[in-house]
């Protein structure tokens, strides 16, 4: 067997190479651009046309593009003649994908939106936020990237779909139903036991996982349930090995099963412990010592300690690029998956 | 779309499930591998069917492995170790979410797999990447979500941060980016005939969700929590309507979506043509005619809305504001989301039935191509429900061989 060394899709010769995208910036931003370029795709970038005239220099630049990705809905209106419908009748081998935050037909497809609707209208908004207050949404503009993301799978399905029929298509992506991706477990718990699950906060919610504070911030913790019993044990012995006072009551019976774990009184004695030890100790000390015992322990990083993260920068992770706009400097992070093969193919190349 | 790529999928729990249920959901062949004496901990994870035993009860697996097939394999077995190299030969895609180094002791890595079969696409989904200091660190959604700055960004700007309040990068950040280096790669091989390793660090994944915040940071610009807030739109928020726990989302990005907001808020529609009328609560308020203002007395703007929208129904209230133009929605629970008038609409949800869980509700794909609506069609399948079939298919068992694999607890 050969060595392996990475492939780099940079130099046009990536597995979408052959094909020309033309993104029409609009309420859904550029994240599937640049998924698709990553690739290998030449993408083109244009604002959302918002004249007849832009419409007619896109319309007449669309001869030759493989892949269209547009913003669609309330957000971002259409002109006369630059609709799916007309622009698919025209390109039988275009792939037109439309992001739309609820979908490109129903009663509510003409709602206009922002992110925080479009959370609130998938039920991810539903689960975020403290129990003492209002739902609040995951930062960032998580729709429109989620939705890109979807996007770009669906083109490549199509793509694959193309390559054998010759046939374009015209797909639809909602936002609304993206997000209902990232549900977790509250649809199958309401269906099989009636039960609404709502926003729990950071709050532990069993001794042992969830958020707590140490000396120069917060540490996220998973060690009790899916598997991470043996976490659980380790956790204890360690509090012990530190000596920290009363950690030898984490050894009683009733701490083994985790029902006892998730009363509020286990909670709130757990957190009383841990947070006594943890108060010393800043969050890259604890996370360190953490996995070292095998316990899942991560800091919660400001993006100043993400950049500077020891994983990231070992993995060369950060790179710089000229911005778009400007042409300084910007600090962007790699692709979120990288190929492998072996380097023979590479050389040959 | 996939049909006649055949996956033998080591994906268990969490972000790569996800990954093969899409594959298998448009038309891939997935064969997952796990076995009584080591299924996969999400058979052992609440919601439990009530009232049954067993590891076909949870509901947590059953939204995750629809579409599968499954057989049971005893890989702490040197057989059974054999029998997966046997199955990757004649796989065209090979997936896991293991630490680096457990396929690897099961002489299944990458390397070894392609010895056998060259043209294989392996999709190795670790937390952090298989090399680097920390490529042995553990961790969950939640964590990757810390480590990688989002938790640390969302929630209120006066209290601790709060997440999503799930394991978020499994959900999507981390299965899907999978999903477009995997369907690229089977393009890639398509053309070429040739395989490769496609290695997706969770962590990785997870931090290009925030990329906006890194790049700022580096910048020296650190970017803050800020609730519901938003720099595109004022007001934007969550406010608490009649009844319990019920609430609405809504927000205006421009200055004529604040004026049919304060229109409807204060009771005035507005009416094609007409211009709002001065005197409303809203409209009234001198500190809220313009953008400027209204940021700088944001607290206050949400005060009042908050007051104005107390007593009303969060449907009526909603539906009242999408009908003035203004970006609004209730916020949807998972009961909510069932009934959804737009989702029953557009046929999003799917009825599954399962022999230990019943008839359950599965989301159908988030896209739809031409027609074309899919998803899910087959529900997840019981522990080692396919492997006398898939002996037969592909490993050319017979019957009595594969009663003495299975009292060996081999197939098992």
């Amino acid at each position: 067997m050969t060595e392996l060394a990475p492939l780099s899709f940079a130099n046009g010769d990536g597995p979408l190479a052959d094909l020309s995208v033309l993104e029409l910036v609009g309420e859904f931003g550029t994240y599937a651009g640049q998924l698709l370029s990553d690739l290998g795709a030449a993408v083109r970038r244009v604002a959302h046309p918002l004249s007849t005239a832009d419409a007619e220099a896109a319309l007449g630049e669309l001869s030759g593009v493989d892949v269209l990705i547009r913003s669609g809905g309330a957000d971002t209106p259409e002109l006369p003649g630059f609709d799916p419908a007309t622009i698919r009748s025209a390109h039988p081998r275009l792939i037109q994908a439309v992001l739309t935050p609820f979908g490109s037909d129903g009663p509510k497809a003409g709602c206009p939106s922002t992110d925080l609707v479009r959370l609130a209208a998938g039920g991810l908004l539903w689960l975020g936020g403290y129990p003492d207050g209002e739902p609040v949404a995951p930062y960032g503009g998580q729709s429109s990237l989620c939705t890109a993301i979807f996007a770009v799978i669906s083109v490549l399905l199509a793509v694959l779909e193309r390559d054998h029929t010759g046939q374009g298509t015209t797909i639809d992506i909602s936002a609304q139903e993206v997000l209902i991706q990232a549900l977790e477990t509250s649809l199958p718990e309401y269906e099989l036991t009636g039960k609404v699950r709502r926003r729990a906060g950071s709050a532990p919610r069993e001794a042992g996982t969830g958020l707590y504070r140490c000396a120069d911030g917060y540490i996220s913790m998973v060690a009790g349930r899916l598997g991470t019993a043996r976490a659980w044990r380790r956790l204890r012995e360690w509090l012990v090995e530190e000596e920290v006072p009363g950690a030898e009551e984490l050894f009683d019976e009733r701490w083994e099963t985790l029902e006892f774990r998730q009363q509020p009184e286990a909670i709130s004695r757990f957190a009383e412990l841990f947070g006594a030890f943890a108060e010393t100790r800043g969050k890259l000390e604890l996370y360190l010592e953490a996995q070292r015992r095998s316990i899942a322990l991560a800091p919660v990083n400001t993006p100043s300690e993400v950049l500077v993260d020891p994983q990231l920068a070992a993995r060369d992770f950060f790179r710089q690029v000229p911005d778009e706009i400007t042409g300084e400097p910007r600090t962007v992070p790699s692709p979120p998956y990288r190929f492998w093969v072996e380097r023979d193919q590479v050389v040959a190349h | 779309m996939l049909r006649g790529i055949r996956v033998l999928d080591f994906c268990w729990v969490g972000a790569g499930a996800l990954v093969t249920k899409l594959l298998a959901e448009h038309g891939a062949e997935v064969i997952k591998i796990e076995s009584h004496a080591r299924p996969d901990n999400l058979r052992l994870s609440p919601p439990y069917a009530p009232g049954v035993d067993g590891l076909d009860r949870s509901g947590y697996f059953a939204s995750r492995n629809n579409d599968k097939r499954s057989f049971a394999l005893n890989m702490s077995l040197p057989r059974g170790q054999q029998l997966a190299r046997e199955l990757a030969s004649r796989c065209d895609l090979v997936t896991n979410n293991f630490r680096p180094g457990v396929m690897e002791r099961w002489g299944l890595g990458y390397e070894d797999v392609a010895q056998l079969n060259p043209s294989v696409i392996y999709l190795a989904m670790s937390m952090q990447g298989a090399d680097g200091p920390n490529r042995h660190y553990v961790g969950f959604g939640s964590t990757i979500a810390a480590l990688a700055g989002l938790v640390q960004l969302s929630g209120q700007p006066n209290r601790e941060p709060v997440g999503t309040g799930t394991h978020y990068p499994d959900h999507i950040p981390s299965p899907g980016h999978a999903l477009v280096a995997v369907l690229a790669a089977i393009r890639r091989r398509e053309q070429t005939g040739r395989g490769a390793l496609i290695e997706v660090s969770q962590l990785e994944a997870t931090v290009n969700m925030v990329a906006s915040a890194i790049s700022a940071a580096a910048l020296g610009e650190e970017p803050k929590r800020q609730g519901n807030r938003s720099d595109l739109a004022c007001p934007s928020g969550v406010f608490r309507c009649r009844g319990e726990d019920e609430w609405c989302a809504l927000a205006a990005r421009n200055q004529e979506q604040w004026l049919a907001l304060a229109a409807v808020l204060d009771g005035r529609p507005l009416r094609d043509g007409s211009r709002p009328l001065a005197g409303g609560r809203l409209l009234a308020d001198a500190r809220f005619v313009t953008l400027e203002g209204r940021r700088a007395h944001e607290d206050e703007l949400e005060l009042a809305i908050a007051a104005l929208v107390a007593d009303r129904d969060r449907n009526e209230l909603a539906s009242s504001l999408q009908a003035a133009g203004v970006p609004a929605w209730p916020v949807l629970s998972s009961v909510d989301l069932l009934e959804d008038e737009q989702l029953r609409e557009r046929n999003f949800w799917r009825s599954l039935t399962h022999p230990v869980l019943g008839r359950i509700a599965a989301p159908s794909a988030p896209f739809r191509a031409g027609e074309d609506r899919t998803g899910p069609t087959q529900a997840a399948p019981t522990l080692g429900e396919h492997t006398r079939e898939l002996a037969h298919e592909l490993l050319a068992l017979s019957d009595q061989e594969i009663d003495v694999l299975a009292a060996e607890q081999v197939l098992w």
